[in-house]
């Protein structure tokens, strides 16, 4: 349904967006996960049309966007960072204008405004005017607006910012009873918000992607992982050296007072192998403990081992 | 087109909804009323009357020609005001991004914003047309020059929306949009002036073709001028072209 190939965006010299590719399949709901200035929202932008990408190319529906924007524009309903709202409009009338300028049937008209007012619980506040609303009731006609057009792909710029918990839990629910109906891309920094609602999850740092898995493949790769704490007295380099070496060890970090983190696979008997490697080398062990990765861990690894590599390469 | 006429209808029930609007056009009559009766109590004068003769032509001249006059140079403001939310407001509430990402073409956005600023510009206009109107008990109207010029300002007015469309669609701020409208509106009638100063007989001849103020006396003498139509014409469709290519090169930045 969405095809990104390449897709580079430069603000002046700064990339924004590097070479991201990736596709989402028909009914499918991606989340878009990531730190603050990752790219996520000019990806969005890009793929809805609103600015053209430096380079490469992306396909929304079979329709290049820079070809058939109006096409691809038909097909999408997109939720921007700030809802895109008229203050002095009322809740209904706002809608209705969107549904028309979005090019709904004069006879469908008022039927999918009254779903979209339905699906997002706005039916308390339909004739009250927007600037009067709370910010949370603005992002939920944000959402309505998305949905009113009843759109092929809805794009979703981290959905849930600002709502309640009961809103949060229920912005969640609707997404996963669009899914399947409707092709879904959400941004988000929430991990439970994806784990909530997505079956699929790009992981993008500093305008790359860092991860791409199902959420089921990420959380069994992450749940079989795992991080083992060591303490010695006497921090040898050889050990670190023999620690890496050993099967199924995926990364030893030293750290100062003679701690050493090493993650691994979380494959059956490595850990007392691990011991055997410390003990022998005669660092003097003090302390060995083992802990679950959890996926807020494997975030945090991805998006920060990236910045450090850059970081790695610019000095 | 069906895009613009969205957004147009849009514009115009939000526009219709302001006070904004209303406060407009509440200076607008109170200025005109006032020059109203005091040019129509001055043309009542007897010395006026033996003078001339109380015919309609007269009565276009005296009366309606500076009531015209004075429309004409309100409406300068009351459009800079008008028009100078077309755009700001927009971008400012990041509405934008819902047009830009809605199925319609910059064209159809451009569009939208120009018929309906000069449906509320129109209006006003028309509002003012009920002065020369109120004399029609009193006899001696002379239809055809009056017609003629509030044609020559219909087109006249439809400029000053085109060129305010413009600046507003240059910035974010509508108090940067104003000025600049009116730097333009001014811009727009010195370009004439420019004619008396030229030396060639072309230069001379190009220039008298863009004075505003020969093709709008024209029409105020009820001359109806295909030259003036051609002229009101093109300024309209340079300036929302030109506000077509900065909505578009928008997506760019
Ligand atoms: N209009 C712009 N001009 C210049 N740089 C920009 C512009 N928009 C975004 N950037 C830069 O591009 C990078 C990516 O921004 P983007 O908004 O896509 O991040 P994001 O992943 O959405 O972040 P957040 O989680 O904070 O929303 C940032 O470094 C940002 O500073
Ligand atoms: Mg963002």
């Amino acid at each position: 349904m969405i095809e990104v190939r390449e897709l580079t965006k430069n603000y002046g010299p700064h990339k924004a967006v590097d070479r991201l590719s990736f596709s989402v399949k028909k009914g499918e709901v991606v989340g878009f996960l990531g730190p603050n200035g990752a790219g996520k929202t000019t990806t969005m932008k890009i793929i809805t049309g609103f600015m053209p990408p430096s380079a490469g190319s992306v396909t929304v529906a079979g329709f290049d966007v820079f070809e058939d924007p109006i096409e691809v524009k038909k097909r999408i309903g997109y939720l921007p960072e700030t809802p895109p709202v008229y203050g002095e409009m009322t809740v209904e009338s706002y809608l209705k204008f969107v549904a028309r300028l979005k090019g709904v049937e004069k006879s469908k008209l008022s039927a999918q405004v009254e779903r979209a007012i339905e699906k997002t619980d706005l039916g308390s506040v339909r004739k009250r005017m927007i600037q009067n609303l709370s910010k949370g009731y603005r992002q939920r006609v944000g959402i309505s607006q998305a949905l009113v057009s009843e759109p092929e792909v809805l794009i979703l710029d981290e959905p849930t910012v600002g709502l309640d918990p009961r809103q949060v839990a229920e912005v969640r629910k609707l997404i996963k009873d669009l899914a399947g109906h409707h092709t879904i891309i959400l941004s988000t920094h929430i991990l439970p918000e994806v784990q909530a609602t997505c079956e699929r999850i790009i992981i993008i740092n500093r305008g790359r992607i860092a991860a791409e898995d199902s959420l089921d493949g990420l959380s069994r790769r992450m749940s079989g992982s795992a991080r083992v704490h060591v303490r010695v007295v006497d921090m040898k380099d050889s050990v670190v050296g023999d620690l890496r070496s050993t099967p199924g060890v995926q990364g030893v970090v030293a750290r100062g007072g003679g701690v050493i983190e090493i993650d691994t696979d979380g494959s059956k008997g490595i850990t007392p192998k691990l011991a055997e490697r410390v003990v022998t080398a005669g660092c003097g062990l003090l302390e060995l403990r083992e802990e679950r990765i959890n996926l807020e861990d494997v975030f945090l690894k991805l998006t920060t081992s990236e910045e450090n590599q850059n970081k790695g390469a610019t000095l | 087109m069906r895009g613009a006429l969205v957004i147009a209808g849009k514009d115009l029930r939000n526009i219709f909804a302001s006070p904004l609007f209303y406060v407009i056009a509440g200076v607008c009559c109170i200025a005109w009323t006032i020059l109203f009766i005091v040019s129509v109590a001055a043309f009542l004068q007897p010395q006026m009357q033996m003078m001339s003769g109380a015919d309609g032509m007269n009565l276009h001249f005296t009366v309606f020609a500076k009531h015209i006059s004075l429309v004409n140079l309100v409406m300068i403001f009351a459009v800079a005001a008008i028009s100078m939310r077309l755009f700001p407001d927009e971008k400012r509430q990041r509405t934008f991004d819902l047009l830009l990402t809605a199925p319609v073409t910059a064209t159809d956005i451009t569009l939208g914003k120009l018929i309906a600023g000069t449906v509320t510009a129109w209006a006003l206009v028309l509002v003012s047309l009920l002065y020369p109107l109120s004399l029609v008990f009193w006899g001696h109207l002379d239809w055809g020059p009056l017609a003629c010029s509030y044609i020559g300002l219909l087109l006249l007015v439809a400029c000053y929306v085109a060129i305010d469309m413009f600046t507003s669609s240059l910035t974010q701020s509508t108090v940067v949009a104003v000025i600049l409208a009116l730097i333009f509106n001014v811009l727009l009638w010195f370009l004439g002036a420019a004619a008396d100063a030229s030396e060639s007989p072309l230069q001379r001849q190009v220039f008298e073709h863009l004075n505003v103020s020969t093709h709008y006396v024209n029409f105020l003498k009820g001359n109806f001028s295909v030259s003036g139509l051609i002229f009101f014409a093109t300024v309209v469709f340079f300036f929302s072209f030109l506000t077509q290519r900065v909505v578009e090169s928008t997506r760019w930045r």
